[in-house]
């Protein structure tokens, strides 16, 4: 008898250490799998932190730069300072005369190091014009081919057919190497500048900009309606068939393809109220749409596991039902609605389907300074990388997953706090 | 001027706090002046709810003239009404208009604490009212382009028909031709991958729930729990990539070894890593409700000599189901509504099969391709768009009304 | 108590951005085809950097999404440009009418369709009649019977080729790259057979029906619209051929190489004078009515066609665009200096 119970026994213990087992296991998959993905974006990622730089002694010919010599800023400023930077080449290769090399010649640089030239050049509006005439040695980006070859993207076994780069231009960045006037930087640019065609150029601080103002549009609204519209339905409204129905309703909103909610910020925001298309504006209040069932029914799930006797403790003492509901169960179903807070604006961080309706699928140069200037969000600049032929966009999609990465990092880490704050057993 | 946004914001908030404490300070200060003629006066509600009730007053006049200003204001107003500052102007005196007559009423007996009650569940009632009105929004934006996508082709040969093949437009100057809409082959490929990323997403979710929530150490549970976190954000882009570009090629490798024939687009791939990436639904949302069952439930079980993982599978998990079944439908919905993975991994060919094996098609899938399509905006392609959506938006809800059901029969409420 | 104001507070003040405020619009705003993409918003980027007038916006809508918004209406609220990877239709531009809108017609160049497959794999030199007899879903036989495509591999088609099994990875029927495909390489491969001829004397929209059918036995897979992932299954996969835009092959010579198509490689020069068969025509429309009220309208339009952008040297031939013959370039130049609306009768 005393060995069958022990065996038993001996039986159920080995059957909760399996059940502890799955457990671990289960997460360590999901983390394993986790690690697998961050650790190959991290390690594509890491090409686009840095930029080749090459050295030229550029001459500011006043025949170039000052036509009619007046020394007028804004006339200089629009004057050919990529031709500054063509000649300086051409001085730096006398071999190279012919009209096909030239040609080669000048794809080794940059074509915008001449606007970042002049724009380094005349920031200010008194600016000092006397460089003009003068010579000075400058570094100015290379090209996205010959930055792709120091990476080694551009591998010299390649037949020359197939290369981007031809032996000649190999030739040159090999003497350039040889004579220390080529480098790699880190790229501040990368987190200075907004998108460019150019890949040297491009950058991620206007899907940046525009994601932020996004997200908080979408946070200010689809929390505290989530929140509200969840102490509604769980306080508040007697179960029945129109909280059922509100209910079923919310839950079909989860499942609503994201490009639909897209559709309707079309109609609704666009062409009833007529607000600017492409805005973070517009795009936040699409997205919060679409987030605001995922904060109900979490929170609503979180307010259901809070005990009843805690309201009928608050109630019992004399505090009226929105105190109730403010001072003692709201608090307890925190982590629960911050969860869902996170999940939700997790989603709305990467989702591009929906912004493509309301136009903010788009290449947008300028860097958004409100929530009514044309942006784009992460995600989309993610995709339009994506999209794009040029081979250094590849590098440059990675990092700006890692990016996206981090805002999520610090949100989740947020989220941690707060639920450490609020989070209780019974 | 691109500033008018920011400062209507900032102007509203400043008056807000500015009614709020104006509103503490005169029930404070109508108090002092009381209590200093008799000892006898009680008030009814605390100050704050005074500053409560002048705030509200504030905001919702304004609030509601200022949207009714926006959206008459495109065809509706003259040019002079309908200026920038004209809405500013119209915002900040119907702010100050409302707080003068709430402050006025302060007063010993005046229940302030009533009226700020009854606000606050109108406003709850109406915040769960604009997922009704999102809902209605949708239907609209649906029902109509699905009625002409009927007109053009029949409601039986869409829902039973098996051959989905938008191929051929149907243009002006191709009468004869036509596309076959059948959309049976891409609902079973919508239900092949979710149910794969479900296979996936419901176990691991719900064990890393229940290690997370009943054995991990507080510790590993604050770090894990937002990692598993991270899985849910990743952009779907690169979940496509990672599926399309080192999945299935394995897949491929390793079915070729055993003589399968796997095709590099695969239901498999695409749902395996929509699984992963939904496991935080479950997971995250599970743990929060496991977490929330009352500890005395959990002691009681001990004390009946039961094993953890006996008292995890015989008495929270019926304790935390509508939570879990929440969590889980949510998770579905996910699946259901995802995009970039399938068109990356899983093809665009709407096979009807049951074989993972194989490239299906997504209803999310097809329809975002033929929105975006470089397509005549009023060809029964891009049409039949509306017409998957408004069926899948049924579809989901029958699920739902379902889910429902099964929730109000097993749900069991403890303390 | 404060907590409750707190929240109130915050959606009190978020409500009133529900009604934000529309404001003037100071950039141009461009809609449309995502193969004309990459050129506008090149062309979009020098404009911002080279004048006073702020960038403009472009947008990838997909053509037929771009022309509707295009066509929607005059305004502010409304683009100004519709890129687009065919031409206009004359439902469109009846809808334009409608609204009181010109469109005005600017051809800017060509994009070459390709068949390419990894670099190492073996070299393809098809015709068109072999493509189509890859690739339709149905073939007629030596009788001139109609058969559903019965061949597996390539070399079931021609001894010559490969004795590889038929995988193509393509764009979907949805796509404009697809529609310009099956126009080209599938319809001329379809005219080469008399017995489909004949039926297109007879029967245009048969001829059609039957020329633009893919296979759908798997032996082309739909892979969405994402050319680089095409580009890289190819990669992993050295028995598929894909079909996407040449910059994408120009973009990634030494991992993949296009397919010699009826003698011709698809190269810059071969595409350009047409010996290279396969290829389509972008285009840009702009809003007359809109040149006058959008600054820098005019402006953007000449530098698209500048000397800098269209010249030998220019930096949209760099981003693989091929250009139009000396004709049709004065053609667009003079369309876009008197905005002559668009006249499909016309040619």
């Amino acid at each position: 008898m005393i060995d069958k119970m022990s065996r038993h026994t001996k039986k159920r213990y080995q059957a909760e250490r399996r059940f502890k087992i799955y457990g671990l296991l289960a997460i360590m998959f999901a983390l394993g799998f986790l690690g697998l993905m961050l650790s190959t974006i991290a390690l594509r990622a890491i090409p686009a932190f840095t930029q080749t730089y090459i050295q030229l002694t550029v001459e500011f010919s006043a025949k170039i730069l000052d036509v009619d010599n007046k020394r007028d800023v804004k006339q200089i400023a629009r004057a050919d300072f990529q031709k500054i930077i063509r000649e300086a080449l051409y001085a730096e290769f006398p071999a190279a005369n012919k009209r096909q090399d030239k040609k080669h010649l000048k794809k080794l640089v940059s074509s915008e190091a001449g606007y970042h030239l002049s724009r380094d050049l005349l920031a200010a509006e008194t600016t000092d014009l006397n460089f003009i005439g003068t010579s000075a040695a400058i570094w100015v980006k290379s090209s996205d081919d010959v930055d792709s070859f120091i990476k080694d993207f551009i591998s010299r076994e390649v037949d020359e057919i197939n290369r981007r780069l031809n032996d000649q231009q190999i030739g040159w960045i090999d003497s350039l190497i040889a004579d220390g006037k080529l480098e790699t930087r880190f790229n501040w640019d990368f987190f200075k500048f907004a998108d460019s065609r150019s890949p040297e150029d491009a950058g991620i601080r206007g899907a940046v900009m525009g994601s932020l103002f996004t997200l908080a549009i979408t946070l200010m609204l689809s929390f505290p309606l989530g929140v509200f519209a969840a102490i509604y339905l769980e306080e508040y409204a007697k179960p029945g068939r129109i909280t059922d129905f509100i209910g079923v309703n919310i839950n079909n909103l989860a499942a609503i393809p994201s490009i639909v909610f897209g559709l309707l910020g079309l109609a609704l925001f666009l062409n009833i109220f007529g607000m600017s298309r492409s805005s973070p504006l517009v795009g936040g209040l699409v997205l919060s749409l679409m987030t605001l069932p995922t904060v109900i029914i979490t929170t609503r799930a979180a307010l259901k596991s809070v005990p009843p006797s805690i309201r009928e403790a608050a109630l019992g003492i004399g505090a009226s039902k929105m105190q109730t509901i403010l001072h003692h169960v709201l608090p307890l179903a925190m982590p629960g609605a911050l969860t869902g807070a996170i999940i939700g604006m997790a989603r709305a961080l990467g989702e591009t389907a929906p912004l493509l309706m309301i136009g903010m699928v788009a290449f947008i140069a300028d860097i958004p300074t409100n929530i009514n200037d044309p942006a784009t969000v992460l995600p989309v600049q993610i995709y339009i990388w994506a999209d794009s032929p040029e081979r250094a966009f590849e590098s440059k999609m990675s990092a700006a997953i890692l990016v996206l990465l981090f805002f999520l990092i610090v949100m989740n880490g947020l989220a941690v706090l707060l639920r450490r704050k609020y989070e209780r057993r019974w | 001027m691109p500033y008018t946004t920011t400062i209507s914001i900032f102007v509203s908030l400043c008056l807000l706090v500015t009614a709020y404490f104006w509103g503490v300070k005169r029930a404070i200060a109508t108090k002092r002046s009381q209590t200093a003629l008799s000892t006898q006066v009680k008030f009814h509600s605390l100050p704050g709810f005074h500053g409560a009730y002048v705030a509200i007053w504030c905001a919702i006049p304004s609030l509601v003239l200022f949207v009714a200003w926006q959206t008459l204001r495109p065809n509706f107003l003259p040019q002079w009404l309908a200026q920038d500052m004209a809405g500013l102007v119209l915002l900040i005196s119907a702010g100050i208009l409302g707080l003068f007559f709430a402050q006025k009423r302060i007063a010993s007996r005046f229940k302030a604490r009533h009226k700020v009650e009854t606000a606050f569940s109108l406003v709850m009632l109406l915040s769960s009212l604009v997922a009704v009105f999102t809902t209605f929004g949708v239907v609209v934006s649906l029902v109509f382009e699905t009625m002409r996508f009927f007109s053009k082709v029949s409601v039986s040969e869409f829902l039973f028909g098996l051959h989905w093949s938008p191929q051929i437009a149907l243009r002006a100057d191709q009468v004869a031709s036509s596309g076959s809409f059948g959309a049976v082959s891409i609902f079973a490929g919508t239900l092949l991958i979710t149910a794969i990323a479900m296979l996936i997403a419901v176990p691991i979710g719900l064990f890393s729930a229940i290690y997370m929530s009943e054995y991990a150490t507080p510790k590993f549970r604050t770090w894990a729990k937002p990692l598993l976190e991270i899985l849910a954000g990743i952009p779907t882009v690169v979940y496509g990539f990672f599926a399309a570009l080192t999945i299935a090629p394995f897949m491929r490798n390793w079915g070729f070894e055993l003589g399968l024939e796997i095709s590099s687009e695969s239901a498999m791939a695409a749902g395996l890593v929509m699984g992963v990436m939904i496991i935080p639904f479950v997971s995250s949302l599970s743990d929060d409700v496991i977490n929330a069952v009352p500890q005395t439930l959990r002691d009681g079980s001990a004390a009946l000599g039961a094993t953890k993982s006996e008292t995890i599978r015989l008495v929270l998990l019926p304790a935390a189901l509508p939570g879990i079944v929440s969590s889980v439908l949510l998770a579905t919905s996910r699946a259901i509504g995802e995009t970039m993975i399938v068109v990356m991994a899983a093809g665009l060919a709407a096979n009807l099969t049951a074989n993972p094996f194989q490239a299906v098609t997504t209803v999310t899938v097809q329809i975002l391709t033929l929105l975006v399509g470089d397509q005549e905006f009023d060809s029964p392609k891009t049409l039949a768009a509306f017409a998957l959506g408004f069926v899948l938006f049924l579809l989901t809800l029958g699920l739902n009304i379902l889910a429902l059901k099964i929730v109000n029969k097993y749900r069991e409420k403890y303390d | 108590m404060k907590k409750s104001i707190k929240l109130f507070t915050i959606a009190a003040i978020t409500l009133p951005l529900l009604s934000s405020i529309a404001i003037a619009r100071d950039q141009i705003q461009i809609v449309g085809s995502s193969t004309v993409f990459p050129f506008s918003s090149i062309v979009a980027e020098k404009f911002g950097k080279s004048t006073d007038f702020k960038t403009p916006v472009v947008e990838s809508t997909g053509t037929g999404g771009g022309m509707k918004l295009f066509c929607a209406g005059i305004g502010e609220r409304f683009p100004d440009i519709a890129n687009a990877s065919r031409r206009i239709k004359p439902k469109e531009i009846e809808n334009c009418a409608a609204n009181g809108i010109d469109p005005v017609e600017i051809k800017v160049g060509f994009d070459g369709i390709v068949l390419a497959n990894a670099s190492n794999a073996a070299v393809f030199s098809l015709t068109k009649r072999q493509i189509y007899m890859a690739l339709a879903a149905k073939v007629p036989t030596a009788t001139g019977e109609l058969v559903d495509n019965p061949y597996v591999k390539w070399s079931d088609i021609d001894p010559s080729l490969p004795a590889l099994k038929i995988e193509v990875l393509g764009p979907p029927p949805t796509s404009g790259t697809r529609d310009a495909f099956v126009e080209i390489a599938m319809e001329g491969g379809a005219k080469t057979f008399e017995s489909l001829v004949a039926i297109r004397k007879t029967n245009k929209n048969k001829f059609k029906a039957i020329a633009h059918s893919i296979r759908e036995d798997g032996a082309y897979i739909e892979a969405g619209e994402n050319d680089n992932l095409i580009v890289q299954k190819l990669k992993t996969n050295h028995n598929a051929l894909g079909i996407f835009g040449f910059s994408f092959l120009d973009q990634n010579r030494a991992q993949i190489k296009g397919a010699i198509i009826d003698g011709a490689v698809p190269n810059f020069e071969n595409i350009a004078d047409g010996s290279y068969g396969i290829s389509r025509s972008l285009y840009y429309y702009v809003k007359k009515q809109h040149v006058d009220t959008i600054a820098g309208l005019r402006e953007f339009t000449e530098e698209f066609l500048s000397e800098k952008a269209m010249g030998e040297d220019g930096y949209l031939l760099d981003k693989g665009l091929i250009p139009l013959a000396e004709e049709a370039l004065a053609k667009s130049v003079a369309a876009a200096n008197n905005l002559t609306p668009v006249n499909l009768s016309a040619e």
